[in-house]
């Protein structure tokens, strides 16, 4: 029955953002370490296509990268982008002494629900404090991936891990609240479900003086979903849960477990209980950077020269 | 990043400075950009001084939320082409290991100076010296890896040796330390600052190779050297396309076999051991007893040993001014026809006369002075002096 319906070509044509991802620019082809159903695939893509579309100077926007799945990331992030490899939680501090070192750079860091929230939440914090600019993407997944599933400080309350097997019973850290707390000027927060959103808000952070932290809530399908019911997040719904078995269904509970922030003002904290809250917290572009401020002190020292 | 900036140099001549202070010029004569500092008693003037020195030529001084946040500041900052240190005592040393440790295995230069004190850290003697972070120096970190450790003596070597510093970690790629101590920071001692020319001449700079291809340190193996490059600097084009952080070959590519590149980070320190290594020998021809010291128990064992001279007694000191990578082939000349050692050591294990018991002949016997919290005395080098000899 040829000529009827939509006709395909056998050939599956090249993705056109795969010759600029690092693996595409080494081999040819995406090359993606990460599980089926995993959400990191897509925020490599969305980087390197805002990396690409917006034409950044690769030695003016160096990677810094925390320790996590995401590290993984450096197959599908721009190939041309300079990327730093540091320790766990440290990529803030790593960032400051970058920036305060050389005024021109523009630090991007990668960082982690644990990486940033756990084990390097005071650097988080104080980079937050300082105002210091740099763009920072947070990916929440509510888990430790890289280690085997382990509770994170993000966890949602009644969920199992393999630390917390029976349930989650902590309060869990919330970093939208924390940076608007510490004092960071471009704050929002979206999910791999929304990506123009993430990609907008990106390119507004790119352009922003000043520390923006963008939170992505981003799926694990293989530690979170596997272990995990789809009525996390709807318990006043009194609904029967049923189980996270694939990338969809993960994608679909974090779409309906998110509220957008002008619905979240009428709703109480019962209503508001283990979900996420998405939009722009805050948008600064008047607060002072602190390598600008910086530099104003250097200019007074240093008088006549 | 300029050393053009007159106000980097002190005018030459005679100053009266602490140690701590001493040190702090000497960085920036060596280069000094960037200081990431945390307050920590005995170390504070460093970046107090810093914090005033540093905007006035163009560099940045940041108090950082921890040593953590401090040390990482330190390795960004060098990453990004700046001549960066840190300073601190040993529970700021104990949180930086962690990051020492990455900074080695990737081959990132910065200069840390280790103002030691008494004690776990939470009241007491803080100001009072104890070099008891030697073997942690030694072994600052998980991985292996070599790293230089000076001991100077005075103000003067304080300023001198913390330009060496900064050049060793230009040359080796390796974290180096300037092992002081809480008295030695605090001591108040003139020094002579030599002419700006003469300082310039000193210092081995942050530069950009001709060219501009990324490579990585590796052994030739024909002539069996050490090729160690320059230091990448992000925002350039020297920059490596392949990530360092993961054990390598020469040309960038990751390996598990990683054999050829521990061998590597080892051996580029060991195999130049002989620039590396500086030593002085006192009063050392034709003595029986030697004397084997680093750090402020040099001064006390010079004086012993002018003392004991005037006894008719033959004895001298091997001051060793690198501490680590220890000078087993020097020493071993140095000790073999000795009649004993001592070891006068601000400590009670006696970090140095472990390390001396590994290359000294098996009859020959060690006398160890171990001093916490207080000065050795030349007298109580001079009476253990006078009981060897008799």
């Amino acid at each position: 029955m040829s000529g009827l319906g939509p006709q395909y070509p056998t050939e599956k044509p090249d993705h056109p953002y795969v010759q600029f991802s690092n693996s595409g620019y080494l081999f040819g082809k995406y090359n993606s370490l990460f599980c089926a159903g995993c959400g990191y695939g897509i925020i490599g893509h969305l980087f390197t296509r805002v990396f690409e579309d917006e034409k950044l100077d690769p030695k003016l926007f160096p990677l810094i990268i925390g320790i996590g799945c995401y590290t993984q990331l450096v197959t599908l992030v721009h190939h041309a982008s300079q990327k730093i490899f540091t320790l766990h939680g440290r990529s803030p501090a790593i960032a400051t002494g970058m920036k305060m070192a050389n005024p021109k750079l523009k630090p991007i860091i990668f960082t982690g629900d644990g990486d940033c929230l756990g084990i390097g939440g005071n650097h988080f914090i104080h980079i937050c404090r300082r105002n210091l600019d740099c763009a920072m993407l947070i990916f929440n997944n509510s888990i430790y991936g890289m280690t085997g599933g382990q509770g994170a400080p993000t966890t949602l309350y009644g969920a199992k891990s393999t630390t917390t097997p029976y349930k989650a019973f902590e309060n869990r850290s919330d970093a939208i609240k924390l940076a608007l707390a510490a004092g960071a000027s471009y704050i929002a927060r979206t999910t791999v479900a929304h990506p123009r959103t993430l990609m907008k808000y990106f390119k507004k952070a790119l352009n922003h003086k000043g520390t923006s932290v963008i939170e992505v809530i981003t799926p694990c399908l293989t530690y979170f979903g596997s272990k995990n019911l789809d009525s996390l997040g709807a318990e006043n719904l009194n609904i029967h849960g049923s189980k996270m078995d694939t990338g969809g269904k993960m994608i679909d509970w974090i779409k309906r477990n998110t509220v957008r922030k002008n619905q979240a003002l009428f709703m109480d904290d019962a209503e508001l209980f283990n979900r996420y809250i998405i939009g722009e917290f805050r948008y600064d572009p008047e607060k002072p950077e602190y390598s600008e401020e910086y530099a104003k002190i250097q200019k007074i020292t240093n008088g006549e020269d | 990043m300029s050393t053009k900036n007159s106000k980097r140099y002190l005018p030459e001549g005679k100053h009266v400075m602490m140690g701590n202070i001493a040190m702090s010029e000497g960085a920036l004569a060596a280069g000094l950009n960037f200081f990431g500092g945390y307050p920590i008693t005995p170390s504070t003037e460093v970046i107090e001084h810093l914090a005033k020195r540093l905007p006035e030529i163009g560099g940045s001084c940041i108090q950082m939320e921890d040593e953590l946040g401090s040390i990482n500041a330190v390795v960004g900052a060098s990453l990004a082409g700046a001549k960066a240190m840190t300073a601190t005592s040993g529970p700021g040393l104990s949180l930086m290991v962690e990051t020492i440790s990455m900074a080695a295995n990737l081959e990132i230069p910065f200069v840390l100076c280790d103002v030691q004190r008494v004690g776990p850290g939470s009241h007491g003697p803080v100001t009072s010296p104890h070099h008891n972070d030697l073997g942690l120096i030694r072994f600052a970190g998980h991985g292996e890896f070599q790293v230089i450790a000076l001991a100077p003596m005075n103000c003067q070597e304080l300023f001198d040796l913390t330009i060496t510093a900064f050049n060793f970690a230009e040359i080796y790629r390796c974290p180096v330390f300037i092992i002081s101590d809480a008295y030695l920071g605090h001591l108040h001692e003139p020094i002579y600052i030599p002419p700006k020319e003469e300082l310039i001449r000193r210092v081995i700079n942050r530069e950009l190779p001709q060219d501009y291809t990324y490579k990585y340190s590796y052994k030739d193996e024909i002539t069996g050297k050490y090729i160690i490059p320059k230091p990448p600097i992000v925002g350039t084009d020297y920059y490596p396309p392949i990530s360092l952080h993961l054990p390598h070959n020469n040309t960038g590519f990751p390996i598990t076999n990683a054999l050829t590149f521990m061998e590597m980070l080892i051996e580029k320190i060991k195999s130049n051991i002989d620039k590396i290594s500086i030593t002085e020998e006192y009063k050392l021809e034709d003595a029986d007893i030697i004397i084997i010291a680093y750090g402020l128990p040099v001064r006390a064992s010079y004086r012993a040993v002018d003392l004991a001279r005037e006894k008719g007694i033959k004895v001298g000191v091997y001051r060793l001014i690198t501490v680590w990578p220890f000078p087993d082939e020097k020493l071993k000349r140095v000790v073999k026809n000795a009649k004993a050692i001592i070891i006068p050591e601000l400590n009670y294990t006696g970090f140095i006369a472990e390390q001396v018991e590994r290359v000294k002949k098996l009859e020959t016997p060690i006398f160890k002075i171990p001093k916490v919290g207080v000065f050795h005395h030349p007298d109580d080098i001079l009476n253990v002096i006078k009981e060897v000899s008799k």
